[in-house]
């Protein structure tokens, strides 16, 4: 069986906002609710500056699960984070506990009172069957039941962002380090395989594009 | 109780701190931001492709840019949740937890021991009254917006255990709905009604040099010793202060910090109100058990003085020698309700 992932690839990503506005029209979200959203480190740095897009990365030991005090979430046989909009409170638990900020919120009264949370589904909907009108309302579209992958990676203009079976994913990005000549000095390298990370001496490749 | 509850307060205290701990070791880097954005300039030119500097500045608290508006929209990965969801699914939940367990035993094997303490010399008839209709309403309405505190906040914290598989998803899902919006929305009107049974009661829950006595002989409800004490003896006055005051204020904030999440309040912000809310309602709950059982299987006449704002004179000397004494010598009226349409006080001296 696949195992879902999500990769971003920081060396390709520019910043175009692409995956957002993608995501946003594929599922119809609402105001003010944000599936995915791009962050930009060291912004306007010159040779420090790098971007990633960021959503639900579907974790296999899930802390928005771990916390929800009605235990809405399950984890389908892809490895998807999925959760039941039927069962969620709205309390936020979720939201405290994830580390990427993917729980979002809509508000559903005065004061800031959260209505039923909404978050990636890797364009796998929910509990309900596939793309009833019923999921289609509440989760947006389930394209993984079409056969297709999350919108966000297929509208990739730099193809930065990729989704799909793990194994694929990382066949493809091992081959992108290749390419680009480099990666024995990627950090952590050195601790992982045990080869000197000592290549700095040599000349950067130069026109090798991956 | 006064150990279990030392030992607890010693675990909870532990616990907060080990949090403060925990969460200053794992925000950001060992760096400043604006270092590890130089080394990645250099990093770019000696090893391209190596973006060490940048990920070690992803975690924590740094924020980036981005377009989407919202409070934290910036900040890449923020990993106090994991500390959080440690303690809170752990150490606060576990402790508190057979915290509130054990108080329930250690108070039946209470009653179990000594029962009901029943007054030792027969009733007089004559009346004194106790609390007035305003003294009452301020307790009552205090008392019941802490009781469904209590059972939804028990509800939300040790249903997903203790209830989901007697009453399956949805159904838990529906009381646990009832049981947020009350938590809610009854939260603020506790918080009215403590501060309404402050001022009412604050005057005479003032501590007094006779309450050390009291509080050192636990009252003689071991004993059994007659202890003198004023119109509140010196527990009452602990769980006015104590109870009342400190936690009310301690879980009435950190609850109205997670309440109104509209202001802008970051996450590390709830996580520690969160589990500050939590160890101070735990300890609420211990104290209010103990309040509760005093209040009426553990002491005859308690309740009825609640209820009715009424005690009988044989009670008042057995249990508040000092303020019976003062009403005998005339310093206290023994009727301080204002009679409509009576002459003269009914009552009164006899």
């Amino acid at each position: 069986m696949a195992r879902m992932k999500f990769i971003c690839d920081a060396e390709r990503c520019i910043e175009c906002n692409g995956c957002v506005t993608a995501c946003k029209n594929e599922h119809d979200v609402p105001w003010g609710v944000n599936r995915r959203r791009v962050v930009t480190l060291n912004d306007g740095i010159v040779g420090a500056e790098r971007s990633i897009s960021v959503a639900c990365m579907h974790c296999s030991d899930a802390p928005c699960k771990a916390v929800c005090p009605v235990n809405c979430f399950y984890t389908t046989d892809d490895g998807v984070v999925l959760h039941d909009k039927d069962l969620c409170i709205g309390c936020g638990y979720c939201f405290y506990a994830c580390p990427f900020g993917a729980p979002q919120f809509p508000q559903a009264g005065a004061f800031g009172l959260r209505g039923k949370m909404d978050k990636c589904t890797f364009c796998a909907g929910g509990p309900e069957k596939d793309n009833t009108k019923g999921e289609i309302e509440k989760y947006g579209r389930n394209r993984l039941a079409e056969g297709k992958l999350p919108a966000c990676a297929e509208m990739c203009s730099t193809k930065a962002l990729l989704a799909g079976d793990g194994d694929v994913l990382s066949d493809i990005y091992r081959e992108r380090v290749m390419r680009r000549g480099r990666g024995g000095d990627l950090w952590g390298h050195a601790t992982a395989y045990g080869v000197k990370a000592a290549t700095s001496q040599q000349p950067a490749p130069t026109q090798q594009k991956s | 109780m006064k150990r279990l509850f030392a030992q607890f307060a010693v675990a909870l205290s532990a616990a907060l701190f080990s949090f403060a701990v925990l969460a200053q070791q794992s925000t950001g880097p060992t760096l400043p931001p604006g270092e590890l954005a130089k080394q990645q300039q250099q990093r770019t030119i000696d090893q391209p492709y190596n973006n060490q500097p940048v990920w070690s500045n992803a975690r924590g608290a740094t924020s980036g840019y981005t377009s989407i508006p919202g409070p934290e929209t910036g900040v890449l990965i923020q990993d106090g949740g994991q500390t959080w969801r440690a303690l809170k699914n752990g150490t606060v939940s576990v402790w508190g937890g057979w915290a509130i367990v054990a108080m329930m035993l250690l108070v039946g094997g209470f009653y179990a021991w000594k029962g009901t303490i029943q007054l030792k010399e027969s009733p007089t008839g004559r009346m004194i009254e106790r609390f007035t209709l305003m003294e009452r309403m301020a307790h009552w309405s205090t008392a019941i917006s802490f009781s469904i505190l209590a059972i939804s906040g028990l509800i939300l914290a040790f249903g997903k255990n203790l209830l989901i598989p007697m009453f399956g998803f949805t159904v838990f899902s529906w009381l646990a709905t009832i049981a947020k919006t009350l938590h809610n929305f009854i939260g603020p009107l506790f918080i009215v009604s403590c501060v309404i049974t402050f001022v009412v009661f604050l005057r005479d829950n003032w501590p007094k040099a006779v309450d050390f006595k009291w509080i050192f002989s636990f009252g003689g409800l071991i004993s059994g010793k007659h202890v003198p004490s004023e119109r509140f003896n010196a527990g009452e006055k602990v769980w006015f202060w104590g109870g009342l005051m400190v936690l009310g204020i301690i879980v009435g904030a950190s609850g109205l910090v997670l309440n109104f999440p509209n202001f802008g309040q970051t996450r590390a912000t709830m996580q520690l109100a969160n589990l500050i809310h939590l160890g101070g309602s735990i300890l609420f709950m211990v104290g209010a058990l103990g309040h509760i059982y005093m209040g009426t299987l553990g002491m005859a006449g308690a309740f009825q003085a609640m209820k009715t704002g009424k005690v009988d004179e044989a009670w008042a000397k057995e249990h508040h020698e000092i303020w019976y004494d003062d009403i005998k010598a005339g310093k206290i009226p023994a009727v301080r309700t204002k009679q409509i349409g009576a002459a003269q006080p009914v009552g009164g001296d006899d």
